[in-house]
């Protein structure tokens, strides 16, 4: 069995000084290189979880570690998403000024290459996602298929182990969310990376080689 | 691509407010170049007029009162002994016509500043005559050539001389007989200053300390009076200050309102590009690296802002420098540090405008950016 790259302790996080309890005690590991998807209904706190995984911010109690190292202790926030975590939303967030090529270089800022590298690594990743005639243009004159990989090209940026996707399909057509989910689960498998997909659609669920259900802030026994 | 080509876009992304700040920002250092400019060309051309005629020091009141030291001062500044000439002289502004307003000197005919003009057409006036020479610049504003009459006060006085002076100042002005502009102004004995050329310093001492020994002793010997070194009496003399308070206090005015409009500009694109902000977080951008961007955004701003300011405050004292009123003080021309100068104003107004939205854009949380709407 792998090792253990991401545990969550007793996390809870509440919002609106305590009125919302978003997370109540959440515990789980995730090992390197697994295909976890996390389900639940609307407002069962899989997004936040998903957040708190990827140190878009800090819980209300509780401790996350990766590779054994606590958040709390040792860790320097921007750098763990800048090098550790790939993070693929829903709404693609792309910046709209930027052209396709330049909104995969953003994270690269914040990495060890320079400006032509940015370029060169960027541009091998869109060719990778089928988006070599695209480089180019900017977000809006893409289909949201397309917004969808670029958003993949650029979660792979720095090469990070954790690849967090937050219901990566959830505007995409029937075809489109089969398209995306393949190249998913084709960058899990061909660089062994830990894959975190947050989805409400039962097939996604499925296709992970492990799901686990959040309803009302609490993981439900499976 | 680098930061530099990203805060560009981002500033070009409203172009219509981006150009109304530039246009603030250029009008505030548009008024400082044209303003602090003229102002430092006045001390500039000031200081020429006293070098180019061999004035070491101008002995005025110590109040500073125009027009007040008595003639009669003069017989003792001569017997000091490091002083080799000493001049009684007035300058004040003076309308000469509606629309044409210089500086006027009136000096002795034959006094050592008059030997540093160059006497174009005509002679020197005579003293005790009601004579003028006029400078090729202002004799040019006013259309007059020797043997024209020009009349200071209701009084007629011949133009006699057409002369070319040491510095933009004396060029633009009108030089009277001492004895003639005293009766015209029921001045008395009083003048408003005494130029003192002195004697070549001795061997072994500095020009300096020669200078300032010369000063001590005028000082001593002058109670009431003193003596200021021609180089401090160019900056610091009332239409000098008058002149710099004015241009700066304008300009600080004209600046504040460019970096404001820089603020609101950026307070504006910060508060739009929340999610933006909240993304670029979300990808590992530090803090400082948000700020970094937002003050690029900001400096670009001041900078490009500058460049116009410059070119507009250029032209507005190629418009000073061709109006007859200001035609003899003015210069079309900037030093390059004075460009610089503006320059650097100009992005430091803009990181200073800038630091409060980059910093706002740089506390802003990823998870709560994402979800601003």
């Amino acid at each position: 069995m792998s090792e253990c790259l991401l545990e969550a302790r007793a996390l809870t996080r509440s919002y609106d000084g305590g009125r919302i309890q978003a997370l109540r005690g959440v515990d789980l590991q995730v090992r390197a290189g697994e295909f976890l998807s996390i389900s639940g209904p609307s407002g069962s706190g899989k997004s936040t979880l998903l957040q708190l995984l990827g140190g878009l911010e800090g819980p209300s109690s509780g401790e996350i570690l990766f590779k054994g190292r606590s958040f709390a202790d040792f860790f320097d926030l921007d750098a763990y998403r800048a090098r550790e975590v790939g993070f693929v939303f829903q709404a693609f967030h792309l910046l709209p000024t930027l052209r396709v090529v330049e909104n995969v270089q953003i994270p690269m800022f914040e990495g060890p290459l320079g400006a032509r590298q940015r370029r060169e690594k960027a541009e091998a990743l869109l060719v990778e996602m089928g988006l070599a005639h695209r480089l180019q243009q900017h977000p809006n004159e893409l289909s949201a298929g397309e917004r969808q990989r670029v958003a993949i090209a650029r979660s792979l940026a720095n090469d990070p182990e954790i690849l967090l996707a937050d219901e990566p399909t959830g505007n995409l057509d029937t075809e489109n969310s089969a398209k995306i989910m393949a190249i998913l689960a084709g960058i899990q498998a061909s660089r062994n990376m830990t894959l975190i997909v947050v989805t409400h659609e039962p097939e996604i669920a499925r296709a992970a080689e492990r799901n686990v259900h959040i309803r009302d802030g609490r993981i439900c026994p499976q | 691509m680098s930061l530099f080509r990203i805060a560009l876009k981002n500033i070009l992304r409203r172009r219509l407010r981006t150009a109304l700040t530039l246009c603030g920002v250029a009008v505030g250092i548009a008024a400082f170049v044209a303003l602090v400019g003229f102002s430092r060309s006045f001390e500039r051309e000031w200081l020429r007029a006293y070098q180019s005629a061999g004035t070491d020091i101008a002995v005025v009141q110590k109040t500073f009162l125009n027009t007040s030291v008595d003639v009669s001062v003069g017989a003792k500044l001569r017997a000091l002994p490091e002083v080799a000439d000493a001049v009684p002289m007035i300058l004040n502004m003076m309308d000469l016509t509606p629309e044409v307003n210089a500086l006027v000197y009136a000096w002795p005919a034959n006094c050592y500043e008059m030997d540093a003009l160059t006497i174009l057409q005509g002679r020197r006036f005579q003293d005790g005559q009601p004579e003028v020479m006029l400078g090729e610049v202002l004799a040019d504003n006013l259309g007059k050539k020797v043997g024209d009459t020009l009349e200071l006060q209701g009084a007629p006085f011949g133009v006699v001389g057409i002369f070319r002076g040491g510095s933009a100042f004396e060029t633009g002005a009108a030089l009277l007989p001492l004895g003639e502009l005293q009766k015209l102004a029921d001045l008395g004995d009083k003048v408003s200053a005494f130029h003192v050329h002195l004697r070549p310093a001795p061997a072994g001492e500095s020009e300096q300390q020669y200078v300032q020994r010369a000063r001590a002793r005028i000082e001593a010997a002058l109670p009431g009076l003193k003596a200021v070194p021609a180089g401090e009496r160019a900056r610091n003399n009332q239409l000098a200050t008058l002149a710099r308070s004015t241009a700066w206090g304008t300009s600080l005015i004209a600046l504040l309102i460019g970096a404001l409009g820089i603020a609101n500009t950026m307070a504006m694109s910060v508060f739009e590009r929340t999610r933006e902000i909240g993304v670029l977080r979300a990808l590992g951008w530090r803090r400082w690296r948000v700020m970094e961007l937002i003050l690029m955004e900001a400096a670009m701003l001041g900078f490009t802002g500058g460049v116009l300011g410059i070119f507009g405050g250029l032209a507005a004292l190629r418009v000073l420098s061709l109006l007859p009123a200001t035609a003899s003080i003015a210069q079309a021309s900037i030093p390059v540090l004075h460009a610089v100068e503006a320059l650097v104003i100009a992005v430091l107004i803009g990181l200073v405008a800038g630091l409060v939205p980059a910093l706002r854009g740089a506390r802003l949380s990823p998870v709560e950016a994402l979800r601003y709407e």
